[in-house]
């Protein structure tokens, strides 16, 4: 098994001068290949900021940060975003959607950016669609969905490229247990044919008990982890 | 992906915002075509004014010889029948008019007043000014061939002598060599074409008639008019190269009023083409910077998915085309009904300096300069939007997803 992700004393400070914000310190994990790691915490307990830095969305003020073996301090803004494109999937806590496109444009998205041919592309739609229970959906846009069903969308078109690592920020929230169980064997069955990672910050027990690891966070600092 | 459906379900998330940068381009283009065809359609009239008082291209000695009694009695054009016959030979060339310049003193027995006469070609002369030069109570033919000569008089000079058609008149002019020559003319007609310089001062009378008061039958130039006038650079320099000793100009370059006018116009015109693209490219810029405003977390989430600053700007610049395109539309609508609306109406521009009539206002219509127009609008407002979005791809992500 080799390593996915490796944080080697990462923190994270906002502004400066005698009263900075520190909402990361010292922050040291690894996530291996196939891992489901959970990260839990109160609010403010920097797990959003965590999740940020590992998406290659937000940049630590300290320490070190190796993606698939490569420090990520070397790459430019331009090989960051090809990575987020290429390797990384989002499930944002909250749905994050593009407003103009239906839910089968939303879903397709990640696979247009990275070139999959057209045929390709409605034929994994069509599945995601049918396993998470969308189907009937695909025409409609974000604004006339429920919560629930967003939340769905925004699952579907982080897994549909198929990620090396998933970035997920509370999957489960506005999900019943029903649709968050589809959910989290969606990412299980990802987890098991392509070996995808996954950070998942949530407050949800159903969630963290689903991984593999979790580690809690309290106050910027990893607090415990099992 | 169906990204210009994608472009127009943005654009109609703001409908209201939208609406109103529409209605700005829009009356933008209208102004700009109303204007723009206003200034082409007196440019359009004033070169046919231009090439129909000189013709398209004119032959005039180049040695000029001082002489008594003032530029107009060098009539130092010799020899010119053969190279009329010669020019009436080539299949561009519609006509060649002779005309002889000279000065004097015209009198009706109790008033007098100086002239600048012109010895012309009868038949022809008023053919090619067509409406340009209006001529009333011509006797038809007017230069028949009577016993007695006829002249032709402006308007005002008419009025200052108090002359009427068929009214016996008296002329005085000196010849070359400064030898006084009397003739006494019937008034043929009159006519007007309202330029104070033209009605006020000049008279005409035929080639013959001028030769014999003049006592030569030289002229002072040969005008070339031309089946087609885009014809004329290439006849001015095939020309120049066949007659060494002789000046061969262009209308373009003897029509001082169109030079002037065109001048005025253009500058007029390009300021307030100027101003309007202005108010245009503001108007996008400020149009797109709000949605780029309201719309941070969607471009921060484009941006987390990976995609790259290009396409940002891109959904931008097409969300921005389709406005302008739809503001176009609407735009090229409203002036081509506000042009024919003004065009059918018979309203009259006021006398422009140097004349003494006004004319009726007629803006020019073309789908080729309609299209241009539009898309020079279009350019603008890509090029605007281009920088608006720019900020788009410097959005802080996790900012603007937090």
């Amino acid at each position: 098994m080799s390593t996915r992700l490796i944080l080697n004393a990462i923190g994270k400070s906002y502004g400066s001068g005698d009263s900075p914000v520190t909402a990361l310190a010292e922050i040291t994990l690894t996530l291996n290949d196939g891992e489901f790691l959970a990260i839990q915490g109160p609010s403010g307990s920097g797990k959003s900021t965590l999740l940020n830095i590992c998406g290659l969305i937000d940049q630590p003020s300290s320490g070190d940060y190796y993606l698939n073996g490569t420090p990520v301090a070397q790459l430019n803004a331009e090989q960051r975003c090809a990575q987020r494109r290429k390797a990384l999937g989002f499930i944002f806590q909250r749905h994050q959607l593009i407003p103009a496109m239906t839910v089968s444009e939303n879903i397709a998205y990640p696979l247009l950016l990275n070139h999959v041919p057209a045929k390709q592309i409605r034929h994994e739609v069509e599945q995601l669609l049918s396993k998470l229970d969308l189907t009937h959906r695909r025409k409609h846009l974000p604004k006339q969905l429920s919560g629930g069903e967003r939340q769905r969308v925004g699952i579907a078109r982080a897994l549909i490229k198929r990620p090396q690592l998933v970035i997920a920020d509370e999957p489960s929230a506005s999900l019943d247990h029903h649709h968050a169980l589809a959910g989290l064997q969606l990412m299980r069955e990802l987890n098991q044919t392509f070996e995808a990672s996954f950070l998942i910050a949530s407050h949800d027990p159903f969630v963290i008990d689903f991984c593999d690891r979790k580690l809690t966070l309290l106050d910027g600092r990893i607090g415990e982890s099992s | 992906m169906n990204w210009p459906l994608i472009a127009l379900r943005n654009i109609l998330r703001d409908g209201t915002r939208v609406i109103s940068t529409v209605l700005i381009i829009a009356v933008g283009l209208t102004a700009l075509l109303l204007g723009s065809g206003f200034m082409l359609s007196t440019y359009d009239s004033l070169q046919e004014i231009g090439m129909r008082t000189e013709g398209h291209v004119i032959i005039i000695d180049d040695n000029p010889r001082p002489l008594l009694g003032g530029t107009h009695q060098q009539l130092t054009l010799s020899n010119w029948q053969p190279v009329q016959a010669s020019l009436l030979s080539d299949e561009r060339v519609l006509r060649v008019l002779p005309r002889a310049h000279f000065e004097g003193i015209i009198s009706n027995g109790n008033h007098s007043a100086v002239f600048f006469g012109s010895g012309v070609d009868p038949q022809e002369e008023f053919r090619v000014h067509g409406p340009f030069l209006r001529t009333t109570g011509t006797l038809d033919p007017w230069l028949t061939k009577t016993d007695i000569a006829d002249v032709m008089l402006g308007v005002e000079l008419a009025r200052t002598l108090n002359a009427k058609t068929g009214d016996l008149l008296h002329i005085q002019t000196s010849n070359s060599v400064g030898k006084i020559n009397h003739a006494s003319l019937r008034l043929a007609g009159i006519y007007q074409n309202g330029t104070p310089e033209i009605d006020n001062h000049t008279l005409m009378v035929s080639l013959d008639t001028a030769a014999k008061l003049l006592e030569t039958d030289n002229i002072s130039q040969l005008s070339i008019y031309l089946n087609q006038h885009q014809n004329s650079t290439a006849m001015q320099a095939e020309l120049q190269n066949r007659f060494d000793n002789a000046t061969v100009q262009t209308w373009q370059q003897r029509a001082e009023l169109y030079n002037k006018v065109k001048s005025l116009y253009d500058r007029i015109f390009g300021a307030m083409g100027i101003i309007i693209l202005t108010v245009v490219f503001l108007a996008i810029t400020n149009t797109i910077s709000l949605a780029i405003y309201q719309r941070r977390e969607e471009i921060a989430t484009l941006s987390a998915l990976g995609t790259k600053p290009t396409s940002i700007y891109a959904n931008f610049i097409l969300e921005a085309c389709l406005i302008g395109t739809a503001a176009c539309l609407v735009g090229m609508l409203v002036a081509f009904t506000a042009s024919h609306a003004i065009n059918f109406s018979g309203l009259m521009m006021p006398a422009p300096p140097g004349k003494t009539e006004g004319y009726p206002i007629f803006i020019y219509i073309s789908w080729s300069h309609y299209l241009l127009t539009s898309l020079t609008l279009i350019t603008i407002v890509a090029s605007a939007s281009l920088l608006a979005s720019y900020k788009a791809a410097k959005i802080n992500i996790a900012n603007a997803l937090s």
